[in-house]
């Protein structure tokens, strides 16, 4: 069965579709919010105007936001910059799907500033959702601190004078105390003082993270954005999605090893786990709707209570042991709105790397850079002083620490006489773009930050947890191992096929939403009984009444990583040659890497073996290999023809 | 007075309880075919910089004051003779907010469907097979039920 849909002038086939309802969609909540803070004028369009039959929701709707605004060629603080929050279709659903990304030109990104994405999960999407939107887009900057206060269909941008340089956790506490079931997106100071490393924070521990974000609502004077929705969203077949998560229930039970994974300081030694678990640990924690609740909440008498998960913990072992020190870190980061893996994870390992190495001395620490030289580094500060001055030159705006450790050392890398090796050690530290240095596995994850805007990994672990059954299952070649692999040894041949694969269902699970923490264990569970792709057309079928089938949902992805590569050279001239990583990774092995992966040997990868892996892949994508740019016929392929058009008339369409 | 049997009851624990929603999700699809804690009967309350979170429901009162107030008792508010729940019958309410202004507890565990101008409340899952479908899927076991026998 075939229909023609038709949404506002655009001709859509879908297969088998039952016509989405303008006025009370399933599945997606049915409007899109508009706010210019300059113009303080308030404006909502059905979220059909943006086709989110093709492009869902997440990364995919902002993209095609973003795409329809004319991927504006602005700087990250610039006004013109839109913040886009956008949740899926699945969002609110029982299951791993209570996410929303944060897109925007992202002040993080390293030495551009690149139109990027940033997951978080939380009660805020739910709620966003409830109170009817599926996408709210922030233009423009208010005058004075402001926050923009949504109450179903009330939008209101209020005054928040009295909130700006207020921690993120007291400014939610002031918000909630007038509208106590609202839930906050909000900025600390490190956002306001425009941090490069700053986060959006909902709650305790709920974050968008990479990007930096935070300084862009700072940019925009806008301090939070308090949602209250007291909707509801419909469901076309609710009986089926009853049905449905039934396999929820039974996929959860197999998670809880995961949660207790993270429950406590994992890097750290058994005593310190324990006296977390024995001693502060509260309760689970997570997003709305999901059974697993994957985060931990613990209380420090004194210190405060606050979520944790993975990156938060990282400040243990290196740095240190004792659990107080290990919480202040995760508290301190959290209140002053900063990223935890720069904040607790890059930069202090850059710091005591450099050190080790002997590329910087303590008298530099101390006198060219500023910061005491706390007890891990061979001085006398206690990590209390220590990371009391580091966050907070990191918040204060001022200091290069709060442009993130790209621009640290590229400031430092002209100041001091050693400052070159410290650049050098950088760009081994730090991947590629500015951000640091998180799986880079194999050929395929090597690969698939080569052609992305951040650290993709965070929402594609399947580089690193892939199993020979479930490459093969998908019908991909094998790395042999579930372990974290050395690059020399990884095979380039099919690389190109992984990278891709991965690409396109990274942009499905950031645009339904799915989990990673779930999609990362469950798509690879045991296929094909509990093939997540499969049990996705499935579930989002049942919601939205639109028959996707796992093909028309592997297109979906395909065409939202092919918009965003149509933003990429629209905006930021994204070339072949733009397609790589930084140059240590080509020239030698690479063993000193951020967080957990210390020690490990990757590379260097063989630079001719890598330009012949970009053939195969752009030429896998459909994309010119000459110059990365997508063609014609690959963009009419996906439905793209509005899009190839445009690249045409910027003379970029190969 | 007319005789009300005992009923079986939601029993929730703060102590336990992740506030994470999913007895409102479960509950207002269950029921109302929609996602939203705006048509669940089941609601979290929930208190993130404490992570003490509260749960309001029916207490399914021994004498149950929303049904003596009920203009149409048992037509519109009923008793389910197997659980001793009181229930709302959707066809036959009118939506005259007798019984939620007759609530003793606040906020009333009674609320209106704006939509179909009906009250809507707790019925323990009247006739569903698993039980109450909060309890079912809370995977905590933060809510519990308690039969009508074992309650004290």
């Amino acid at each position: 069965m075939r229909r023609v849909l038709f949404v506002s002038g655009f001709e859509v086939r879908v297969k088998g579709c039952e016509a989405i309802d303008v006025a009370k969609p399933c599945g997606w909540a049915g409007k899109v919010l508009q706010v210019d803070l300059t113009d303080e004028t308030v404006n909502k369009v059905p979220t059909t105007n943006y086709r989110p039959e093709k492009f869902i929701g997440g990364v995919g709707l902002s993209a095609k936001i973003f795409w329809e605004l004319g991927c504006p060629k602005v700087g990250a603080f610039d006004p013109g910059n839109p913040l886009i929050i956008s949740v899926g279709p699945l969002t609110g659903t029982y299951g791993p799907f209570g996410r929303g990304e944060v897109c925007a030109i992202s002040p993080q990104c390293y030495p551009d500033e690149l139109f990027t994405y940033s997951g978080f999960g939380g009660m805020f999407p739910a709620e966003m959702k409830h109170a009817g939107y599926d996408s709210i887009v922030v233009l423009g900057k208010a005058e004075k601190p402001a926050y923009l206060s949504i109450r179903d269909e009330d939008v209101e941008i209020k005054d928040a004078d009295g909130l700006w340089g207020v921690d993120t956790f007291e400014a939610q506490r002031v918000l909630m105390s007038d509208e106590p079931e609202a839930s906050v997106l909000v900025i600390g100071p490190a956002g306001e003082n425009l941090s490069r490393v700053a986060v959006i924070l909902n709650e305790t521990k709920f974050a968008a993270g990479q990007g930096g974000f935070g300084a862009v609502m700072g940019s925009k004077n806008l301090k939070a954005i308090s949602v209250r929705g007291t909707g509801v969203v419909a469901v076309a077949k609710p009986d089926k999605v009853l049905e449905l998560t039934r396999a929820i229930v039974e996929e959860n039970k197999k998670m809880y090893w995961l949660r207790s994974m993270f429950q406590t300081p994992y890097t750290a030694p058994q005593e310190t786990k324990d006296v977390f678990a024995q001693r502060y640990f509260k309760k689970h924690y997570g997003c709305y709707g999901c059974p697993l609740q994957c985060h931990s909440i613990h209380d420090i008498p004194g210190m405060g209570l606050s979520g944790v998960s993975c990156a938060n913990w990282l400040y243990a072992p290196k740095f240190s042991l004792d659990p107080k020190e290990i919480w202040e870190a995760n508290v301190l980061s959290q209140r002053l709105g900063i990223n935890t893996f720069e904040g607790m994870v890059g930069l202090p390992f850059l710091l005591a790397i450099s050190l080790e190495a002997g590329i910087l001395s303590r008298k530099e620490i101390e006198e060219d850079i500023g910061l005491p030289t706390p007890r891990w580094l061979g001085g006398t500060a206690t990590n209390h002083e220590f990371l009391t001055v580091l966050l907070d030159k990191i918040a204060d705006g001022e200091s290069p620490f709060a442009d993130g450790a790209a621009r640290f050392t590229e400031y430092f890398g002209k100041k001091l006489v050693s400052g070159e090796k410290l650049v050098d050690l950088y760009k081994e530290m730090y991947t590629a773009r500015g951000y640091a240095f998180h799986h880079v596995d194999n050929l395929g994850s090597a690969l698939h930050w080569a052609t992305d805007t951040r650290d993709p990994v965070d929402s594609c672990h399947e580089y690193k947890l892939n199993s020979p059954e479930s490459m093969e299952h998908f019908g991909l070649p094998s790395y042999g191992s579930y372990q974290i692999v050395d690059l020399n040894k990884t095979v380039y041949e099919g690389a190109e096929r992984v990278a891709a694969w991965v690409q396109d269902n990274q942009c499905l699970k950031n645009s339904l939403p799915v989990c990673e923490f779930w999609s990362m264990i469950t798509s690879f569970y045991k296929p094909p009984e509990m093939d997540l792709r499969v049990f996705e057309s499935r579930l989002l079928s049942a919601v939205t009444g639109l028959d996707m089938d796992v093909d028309e949902l592997a297109k979906a992805g395909e065409r939202i990583w092919n918009l965003r590569r149509a933003i990429m050279v629209k905006r930021e001239d994204r070339t072949r040659e733009s397609d790589t990583l930084n140059e240590p990774y080509f020239k030698k092995a690479i063993k000193c890497l951020a967080g957990i992966a210390t020690g490990l040997v990757n590379g260097p990868i063989d630079k001719a073996k890598f330009e012949a892996l970009k053939d195969r892949y752009y030429e896998l994508r459909g994309w010119d290999a000459n110059t990365g740019w997508p063609t014609r016929a690959k963009l009419e392929e996906l439905g793209l023809k509005d899009v190839a058009d445009e690249l045409a008339s910027n003379g970029k369409l190969p | 007075m007319h005789e009300v049997p005992k009923s079986g009851v939601l029993v929730h624990d703060p102590n336990v309880c992740a506030g994470c929603g999913v007895c409102e999700v479960m509950c207002s699809l269950y029921h109302e075919g929609v996602l939203g804690p705006a048509l669940a009967r089941s609601h979290v309350v929930r208190h993130p910089f404490t992570a003490e979170h509260g749960h309001n429901v029916c207490r399914q009162c021994s004498s149950p004051s929303c049904y003596f107030a009920c203009p149409l008792k048992d037509k519109a508010m009923c008793v389910d003779e197997k659980t001793g729940a009181t229930y709302v019958d959707e066809d036959e309410c009118t939506g005259c907010r007798m019984c939620i202004d007759a609530c003793p507890f606040d906020p009333p565990r009674i609320r209106i469907n704006a939509e179909k101008n009906v009250a809507f409340k707790c019925d323990l899952c009247k006739g569903r097979a698993g039980g109450p479908v909060c309890v079912e899927y809370c995977s905590f076991q933060a809510l519990k039920f308690v039969s009508k026998d074992a309650r004290r």
